[in-house]
């Protein structure tokens, strides 16, 4: 086992490496950057910015240097100070910008996953043992139901029905009073009455796949000998599966976790940006379009990271689940 | 009948707008706003209880110690109100500095129809005989919210350290602040009085102060502002420069002191201003940032109350308009922000309006189009400048566009076929530039292109060289939509016409990158500033010459010109001179020309700078922009029964949101 952690571990940094040098590439590399990004908004406003101005800017920011050179300064930064850059279009360091929101991903990310786990996991069981009666046939049909309809247009039907049939203050995980207040219980019962709407609405895509692979894994499984031979044993039903077939069926849906964490993460951008969530990805989306090239970089290295690690952890896991995993080498 | 339901007629009928005379030299304004109130307040200042409280407990300087002697006097729309409310507003977290939403002002500023400059913090102003010397008259008294005294030393400062300074990133003084390119003379007189001195005639001055770069002579309190600056304060900068970890001055003053346009201006709540509301912390990275009433200022009402009426202002981000739009429909916006109020919004605006406790109040637009479309008439293509060089296919493209269907579909029957050309309130309206190539004609539009481009067999178009003739049009999807739209109606209309065209939509990213290509054919912009005498102070936008941020090209004869007025300058980075025909050499002329003029001069002048666009022809227009509006809470009130929307009269900034108040 502790072989087969310190291997997974040691592949991690080169992945990171080429993490952070695309995650740069990809901002620096198109033409134009935050200075004419910045000109162009202002035209937008009416407001012709003098090409003066322009040069001054950029040779300010250093947006005059070779590509590389700014890489390796943003990145001997982080390594060495922690320290991600300087965001430009808020004029504070990147970190600073950068941790809040990350929080309330997290928060709202383990929030859909937790509900993921609740609603699906129980209706896929039951789907597998009930299989092809009136509620494996209703629960399918609302899985898939979720897996078709895109996030943004759920998250816009379910804003409305808050909305209209509610009258609640829709857009944003806290209520106007609470936004840039200092944390508190009420604030922390305002995020609470806010989250659900779009836990609800990142949770279904990932709950309807969940039951699909649970009940396709879990038939699977209630067929096999070691099953039969269980229940000749007299052992009960329900401790049965609980013991056997279904910590069988977990496997691929423990491995999945990952990839499901980083849909909630990286797809829950449109979802975020419809609903006005205080979230990375608005931030992210926001950063790519001004060019705020070190805001956006650091912004993918972080995220870059936490799936490399979320993928890290799944493998422990899986792992520890099922031991033969651990002995293969690879 | 829609049109009556939503009242907009109302908006047809509206003729006042900006319509005033320029400055005539000599003349004093003094319009009723700055009356000698020193007797009319003899009994004294009132003040919001909130400040009374803080005077009672010592805290705060009696009111009339903190007004000037003779404060401004704002003339509420409908009654003088009382004190008390928050006014929420909504921002798309882009740029915090622009006034637009954020406050106004300046040294003298628009009146609220926009028809004359008045004073704002300059009581008063002298003129020269010759219009080339401005003296204004400060406050005497007048302070930053911090109580320190607002005197020309202030503006002295700036013209100094900040506009004149080539250690801080401005790029040097502004072109508005010009006249025909030079910089005026900044003095101070005496401590309240300051003069501006241009050598040639400046005829635009008042009007370009009044806009949205005379807010940058009045935002650099100078005892507040010598710590950051290098010279002054050395070690001081060095220190805080280091604390920050920034290693490039201008970079870290940009950063942190900033100009006008620039977010940091307002991202410091230590710094002093002279606006209605002053920050009471950051804002950028902020989810909801809190304005509090200035206690400094130096605005009252005809009853002697010191202005603002409203409490706080409070701004929360929302980055999704559709958020914006379904809180401001809901009644939680104060009133609702621009990007939303928009004709195609009208319908679900107007049908909340009982349930979210609002009434729509319109605004009129001074953009005098909806989209300018330019070509490339300094193409690298020989073949292709020769063509949209041809007034005979710009004629043509034009007659080809069926303005009427795009109004009615797209712009509600808002508005009429209009050319890029000064609007109708505006005195340098001319009927035969703002009309002609309006019609869609077919028959006429073939015409005119079989001169230029003459039908080929298989029913498109072939060039003087006898090839298929090609062309494509760059747009910005995301700055306003509604140009999308109005262009797939005119590509079907134009392929009709044997024009073999593709219209490339861009994001607002990357519209920029397709714009500048040295290639590119043809772009689409809106048309700025066109009502009243906003005309004057965008000539350059009418030829369709931005600068360096040229649409269509235009690069050729802006070098020319730029050579033309001075044989040394330095030439941006793959410009190129090239010679314009007779009659856009003479524009060219008129275009420096006429700033230094005024008066009768400068109105005979303009009359030929029109005329010429009209026999020229340069670019083409869809429609003149009508229909906005904003929806404002019912119980907010004094605002004006009209507002005005437009970036040289920043609207609606200009509409004294310190006399709004709620009951």
């Amino acid at each position: 086992m502790g072989s087969f952690m310190l291997r997974r571990i040691i592949y991690v940094i080169p992945t990171l490496i080429a993490v952070s040098l695309i995650s740069f590439l990809v901002i620096a590399i198109p033409p134009g950057d935050f200075i004419t990004r910045t000109a162009e908004l202002r035209a937008a406003q009416g407001d012709i910015m003098p090409l003066a101005e322009q040069e001054a800017m950029r040779r300010a920011y250093g947006l005059d240097l070779p590509v590389m050179v700014q890489y390796w300064n943003w990145i001997s930064g982080v390594l060495l100070r922690g320290d991600f850059g300087f965001s430009f279009s808020f004029n504070l360091p990147v970190k600073d910008v950068i941790w809040p929101r990350l929080g309330l991903t997290v928060v709202l990310s383990v929030a859909s996953l937790l509900f993921i786990w609740v609603v699906a996991i129980p209706i896929g069981i039951y789907s597998a043992v009930r299989r092809y009666s009136a509620g494996d046939y209703l629960a399918t049909f609302l899985g898939f139901l979720g897996l078709a309809i895109p996030n943004f247009l759920l998250a816009l039907a379910v804003m409305y029905i808050a909305f209209a049939w509610f009258g609640m203050n829709v857009g944003g995980l806290f209520s106007p009073e609470y936004l840039e207040a200092p944390w508190s219980w009420g604030r922390v019962l305002d995020l609470l009455n806010h989250l659900w709407l779009p836990m609800i609405v990142l949770g279904t895509a990932g709950t309807a796949s969940v039951i699909r692979v649970i009940r396709a894994n879990l038939m699977d499984e209630l067929h096999k000998p070691y099953v039969t031979a269980a229940r000749a044993k007299g052992k009960g039903e329900f401790a049965l599966l609980m013991k056997y077939p279904v910590r069988h069926a977990l496997n691929p849906f423990v491995s999945g976790q990952n990839d499901i964490f980083v849909d909630i993460v990286s797809g829950g951008t449109i979802v975020a940006i419809v609903m006005g969530l205080q979230t990375t990805g608005p931030l992210l989306l926001d950063a790519l379009r001004t060019q705020d090239m070190y805001m956006a970089a650091s912004f993918i290295l972080m995220l870059s990271v936490l799936v490399v690690i979320g993928t890290l952890l799944s493998d422990l896991l899986l792992a520890w689940l099922d031991p033969r995993i651990r002995y293969q080498q690879g | 009948m829609q049109k009556d339901r939503f009242g907009i007629t109302r908006l047809l009928t509206v003729t006042s707008v900006l319509l005033g005379t320029t400055a005539l030299p000599g003349a004093i304004a003094l319009p009723v706003q700055a009356q000698d109130v020193a007797n009319a307040c003899a009994s004294g200042f009132t003040e919001a209880p909130q400040l009374k409280a803080q005077v009672d407990a010592g805290t705060l300087p009696p009111v009339a110690k903190r007004l000037p002697l003779e404060p401004l006097v704002i003339q509420p729309a409908e009654e003088i109100g009382v004190y008390g409310g928050q006014f929420i507003d909504s921002w798309g977290g882009g740029n915090v500095a622009d006034l637009r939403q954020f406050g106004y002002e300046p040294l003298v500023r628009w009146s609220v129809d926009g028809s004359e400059v008045v004073p704002g913090i300059a009581k008063s102003w002298d003129v020269s005989e010759d219009a080339t010397t401005y003296t204004f008259h400060l406050r005497e008294g007048m302070k930053w919210s911090d109580g320190q005294p607002f005197t020309a030393d202030d503006i002295i400062f700036w013209w100094d350290r900040v506009e004149n300074n080539p250690k801080v990133m401005t790029g040097g003084p502004r072109a508005e602040l010009k006249n025909n390119g030079a910089v005026p003379t900044v003095t101070k007189v005496d401590d309240y009085t300051v003069t501006f001195a241009y050598e040639q005639p400046n005829g635009l001055f008042l009007q370009n102060m009044a806009g949205p770069y005379g807010q940058r002579v009045v935002q650099f309190p100078a005892h507040y502002m010598e710590q950051f600056d290098i010279d002054l304060n050395p070690d001081g900068v060095a220190e805080m420069m280091a604390a920050a970890g920034a290693t490039d001055y201008a970079a870290w003053w940009k950063g942190n002191v900033g100009s006008y346009g620039d977010a940091a201006q307002f991202n410091n709540p230590e710094r002093p201003s002279i606006h209605a509301w002053i920050g009471t912390d950051t804002l950028l990275g902020k989810e909801r940032v809190t304005y509090v009433r200035n206690p400094y200022y130096f605005a009252v009402d005809p009853s002697c109350q010191q202005l603002p009426y409203i409490d706080e202002r409070v701004w929360t981000v929302a980055a999704d308009p559709e958020v914006t739009l379904l809180q401001s429909i809901q009644g939680q916006i104060t009133m609702s922000p621009r990007n939303v109020s928009t004709p195609q919004n009208r319908a679900v605006f107007f049908d909340s309006q009982e349930a979210g406790d609002y009434r729509l109040v319109p605004a009129t637009s001074c953009d005098y189009n909806t989209a300018v479309l330019g070509f490339s008439v300094n193409h690298p293509d020989p073949i292709k400048a020769q063509v949209f060089g041809s007034k005979d296919f710009r004629a043509g493209v034009s007659l080809a566009i069926n303005r009427q269907e795009i109004i009615d579909t797209i712009y509600l029957g808002q508005g009429e076929p209009f050319q890029p050309a000064p609007l109708p309130n505006s005195p340098f309206y001319n009927e035969t530039l703002a009309k002609e190539f309006t019609e869609f004609d077919p028959a006429a539009a073939a015409e005119h292109l079989d001169k230029i481009i003459p039908m080929g067999p298989d029913g498109v178009r072939v060039g003087p060289d006898g090839q298929p003739f090609k062309f494509s049009v760059e747009i910005n999807a995301d700055f306003k939509p509604d140009t999308v739209d109005a262009f797939q109606l005119i590509e079907r209309t134009w392929k009709q016409a044997g024009l073999d065209v593709t219209i490339n939509y861009h994001s607002d990213e990357l519209f920029g990158n397709a714009r500048a290509k040295p290639d590119a054919d043809a772009a689409v912009w809106v048309g700025e500033n066109g009502c009243g005498q906003l005309p004057l102070l965008n000539l350059g936008r009418f030829m369709n010459d931005y600068g360096y941020w040229s649409l269509g090209n235009w690069s050729g004869w802006a070098a020319w010109d730029m050579l033309r007025l001075n044989p040394e300058a330095t030439l941006p980075e793959g410009w190129a001179p090239i010679e314009p025909p007779a009659n856009v050499q003479r524009l060219y002329v008129l275009r420096s020309t006429i700033p230094t003029t005024v008066g009768d001069e400068q109105a005979a002048l303009m009359k030929e700078f029109t005329d010429l666009l009209a026999e020229e022809f340069l670019t083409i227009g869809i429609a003149n922009p009508a229909g906005y509006y904003r929806s404002v809470k019912n119980n907010l009130h004094n605002v004006p029964a009209e507002l005005i929307e437009g970036w040289l009269y920043p609207g609606p900034a200009p509409a004294n949101f310190s006399t709004f108040f709620f009951k």
